[in-house]
């Protein structure tokens, strides 16, 4: 097992390397001149080399991937060109706010998928099954923004029952953090839910035409300890997969959601870092976000040796 | 008789009805205001955020004071300074100011502090950004207490109006605080405005309070104001109708829900048409526009009410000069060219060769509508243009270096026409973007800045409009409007000067 732990945490750090490589580079390449756009209507020439030397713009790139690099290695991850703040202290300010989007998000979709897939992949076929599988279908067809919007249409400006736009702290009024959080995390666990559902469901299918399952039930077992003990835990590995995978459209959708419902969490950061080219947030939150990404892949892969023996062993 | 008699008295009673809620319905003081801005603010020390955009001002406006203040017809009113005078050739202004004036950290307000201010941005070891726009301040003496004297470089008639803005440079901030705080204190800035600083969650919500010992007594009516980041558009809106914001900003590119709102009577439409406007520049020595006739025929090929009504809803209004409706420039003939489709075919086609060329818009989706608007406008004037995309940022460069032919730009609101007219127009100034000389615009734009009266120097700007018009190297398209769309019961709201839109004034109904 510690074996497995250490061959997989080799692997992130080549991984690590190429997305702050490509991070760098991308940003680098983005157009539009950090120094044009801090200097706005005033860029003349002079000014412009004057300020591209003080921020030290006119190093080589490799220089300055380098030096970059070399302070995150020291925990330095720089500052905001234009506002002086540390990028460490920017993101983790903004963190919590992103985490528990994902968080209650992931928790709400899985909450959907998992009971609507048993049901689904026990009457697989059935009306049941063929209306909540065209639901799911339909669904994964409204983008983020579009579902945001009807949802603050009915439930904040129709029935004003939860906020539109918002965020509270939690330690200073957890009932309106939760009730802030509501319609964000709905949005995005109305992306998420099809894709586990129907993982989910296809698996669950597959499992419950396995003969250890029929032996269940010539045992006389109750249908709800075959299909939540029996089936459910080895139908859930690629469940747990894509879950882990969707890390990243959640991320994604994060960021939009966090632009419609006005929270301050480091979709907001990265959306504000990206308008005014201040390339030191955004390398630093696209980093975060990367790391963030693989480190939760990693687990999944730790979950999946834990669900499953079989996965040490093979390794 | 009796007509004009009924009309008469129904005069009357309209001044009856509007003039005695005003007064029987006094101010109220107490509530909570909670204002949706459009931005991230990222801090107010000058020397690290260089500018103050619109969103900035408007917390500033809360938190600081500026020397003067302008009133609904756009004239200087004291704040901190109580009276000011001025030399002879308008290069030197004397403000007297309030005594007895404190910051929110207990330090006094005294002119030492507003020299402070000035000098700290102008140290070139600051190298603030925010230098360049009072470069025309050559230096700040404060020979009294309370007496603090600007000497200029060039001559400033409306040096009073142009100090009374909420910008980087105008607002006064506490000379301890700055000291005390170092690093930290962007984001906890200390003024002397009717509203102190609570809370700031980082991008979020500005928490103010009353400064209960504010200069102007029984101001601000408001106890709390809460300033709140919503970048999304239609989020700012939907705040606003979920009733999470009471006041927010809005732009005529959101024409839909302002068109709304104006319908809905819980709501109030506020705006105010500064002035200033949306320009665009010819280069005048890069062919075809090097040749009067296709700048003229191009010219007269815009139809602006319906280029309005394509992109706002009809919302924009048609600029045809430099100085917009909020100026104190009025022309009764700016020399604009009015709408003629066939006389700009005739031009074009008088000129003989095809006429083709780039015109540079910003990367965005407005950017983009607005250049394929004046792309149909030419099309059937018989002129081909080509859209070059390109970064907000770029637009600058290419401008600077004249690599375009015909680039959109932007005239701000300011008090005073002369910096930009004069920067924009008098011949080798940086900014002459149309690379255009000619030694009667000059001569008028050095007269105009130095003429003390008022009424000739408005008649000046209009000689200047007529010519630019007839020679046709630059034109206007929209003037620039300020919109907030507020809950009915926000009262005492001022004009929009700059497009700032100061809530300090404000009480609820």
């Amino acid at each position: 097992m510690l074996g497995f732990f250490a061959t997989r945490l080799g692997y992130l750090v080549p991984v690590l390397i190429a997305v702050t490589l490509l991070t760098f580079l991308i940003a680098s390449l983005l157009p539009g001149d950090l120094a044009l756009v801090m200097l706005g209507d005033q860029a003349t020439p002079e000014t412009v080399r004057a300020l591209r030397h003080d921020i030290g713009l006119d190093q080589p790139l490799w220089w300055r991937y380098l030096s970059w690099l070399g302070g995150i290695l020291t925990g330095d991850f720089g500052r905001s060109f234009r506002t002086g703040e540390p990028v460490l202290a920017a993101i983790l300010a903004r963190l919590p706010v992103s985490l528990e989007l994902m968080l209650l998000a992931e928790l709400t979709a899985l909450m959907i998928a998992i009971p609507l897939a048993i049901r689904c992949a026990r009457t697989s076929g059935g009306s049941f099954d063929r209306i909540v599988t065209g639901i799911a279908f339909a669904k994964l067809s409204i983008p983020n923004f579009m579902a945001a919007m009807l949802l603050i249409y009915v439930f904040a400006i129709q029935l004003r029952w939860l906020p539109a736009t918002g965020y509270l702290p939690f330690g200073e009024d957890p009932l309106g953090n939760v009730r802030a959080m509501v319609l964000p995390a709905l949005t995005l666990a109305l992306a998420e839910w099809p894709v586990l559902m129907r993982v989910l469901r296809s698996d669950m299918i597959a499992t419950l035409q396995e003969d250890y399952i029929a032996m269940a039930r010539a045992k006389g077992l109750k249908q709800r300890r075959i299909l939540f003990v029996h089936a459910l835990k080895p139908s859930s590995l690629t469940l747990i997969t894509v879950a882990g995978l969707n890390i990243g459209r959640l991320i994604g959708g994060a960021v939009i959601v966090e632009s419609v419902f006005a929270l301050p969490g480091i979709g907001r950061l990265l959306i504000g870092a990206i308008y005014t080219r201040d390339f030191m947030i955004l390398q630093g939150v696209v980093l975060f976000v990367a790391a963030g990404f693989v480190l939760v892949n990693f687990l999944v892969d730790l979950i999946y040796a834990v669900l499953d023996p079989r996965i040490r062993h093979v390794r | 008789m009796s007509r004009v008699h009924s009309l008469v008295t129904s005069a009357v009673m309209l001044a009856f009805i509007t003039v005695v809620p005003a007064t029987a319905v006094a101010q109220k003081s107490g509530g909570s205001l909670t204002v949706g801005l459009e931005l991230d603010i990222p801090g107010f020390d000058p020397l690290k955020v260089g500018v103050f955009d619109t969103s900035a001002s408007m917390a500033a406006a809360l938190m600081f004071d500026t020397l003067t203040s302008l009133d609904e017809a756009g004239e200087a009113q004291p704040k901190l300074a109580l009276t000011w005078s001025h030399s002879e050739d308008y290069k030197q202004w004397t403000f007297q100011l309030r005594p007895g004036v404190k910051f929110h950290d207990g330090s006094a307000f005294d002119a030492k502090a507003v020299k402070f201010n000035i000098d700290r941005q102008k140290d070139p070891a600051n190298k603030c950004r925010c230098a360049f726009y009072i470069s025309t301040i050559k230096a700040v003496e404060a020979p009294a207490e309370l007496t603090v004297v600007f000497i200029l470089s060039d001559p400033a008639q409306n040096f009073p109006k142009i100090v009374a803005t909420a910008t980087v440079n105008n607002v006064v901030q506490s000379p301890a605080a700055i000291a005390a705080k170092g690093a930290d204190y962007n984001r906890n800035p200390v003024g002397t405005g009717p509203f102190i600083l609570k809370s700031w969650n980082a991008g979020d919500r500005l928490v103010l309070e009353r400064n209960p010992v504010y200069w102007q007594q029984g101001r601000p009516y408001l106890d709390r104001v809460v300033l709140r980041p919503l970048p999304d558009s239609q989020a700012r809106f939907a705040s606003l109708e979920a009733g999470e914001s009471d006041i927010v900003w809005d732009d005529e590119f959101d024409s839909d829900n302002i068109l709304k709102a104006k319908k809905n009577p819980a709501l109030a439409v506020h705006q105010h048409t500064g002035s200033g406007a949306g320009v665009y520049a010819f280069n005048t020595k890069a062919a075809p526009f090097d040749d009067v006739r296709v700048r003229r025929a191009l010219v007269m090929a815009i139809d602006r009410p319906k280029w309005s009504q394509v992109l706002t809803n009809g919302l924009s209004r048609p600029a045809t000069n430099p100085y917009g409706e909020g100026s104190w420039v009025k022309c009764k003939d700016d020399g604009a060219f009015p709408f003629d489709l066939g006389k700009a075919q005739a031009l074009i086609k008088d000129y003989g060769k095809p006429v083709k060329f780039k015109m540079l818009v910003t990367a965005t989706p407005r950017g983009r509508a607005v250049g394929q608007v004046l792309q149909q406008f030419w099309k059937q004037a018989g002129a081909e243009m080509e859209i070059e995309q390109v970064d907000q940022t770029a637009i600058v460069t290419r401008a600077f270096a004249r690599q375009f032919e015909l680039t959109p730009w932007r005239i701000i609101d300011l008090a005073d026409p002369d910096p930009q007219m004069y920067a924009n127009f008098r011949s080798g100034s940086p900014l002459n973007l149309a690379n255009y000389t000619n030694p009667e615009l000059d001569a008028l734009l050095d007269r105009a800045r130095v003429t003390p009266d008022l009424d000739k120097r408005s008649e000046d700007y209009c000689a200047i409009s007529r010519l630019i018009n007839s020679e046709a190297i630059w034109f206007w398209s929209f003037q620039n409007t300020y919109y907030a769309i507020a809950k009915a019961k926000v009262k005492g709201l001022g004009k929009f000067h700059s497009g700032i839109i100061d809530v300090s004034p404000v009480w609820l109904e």
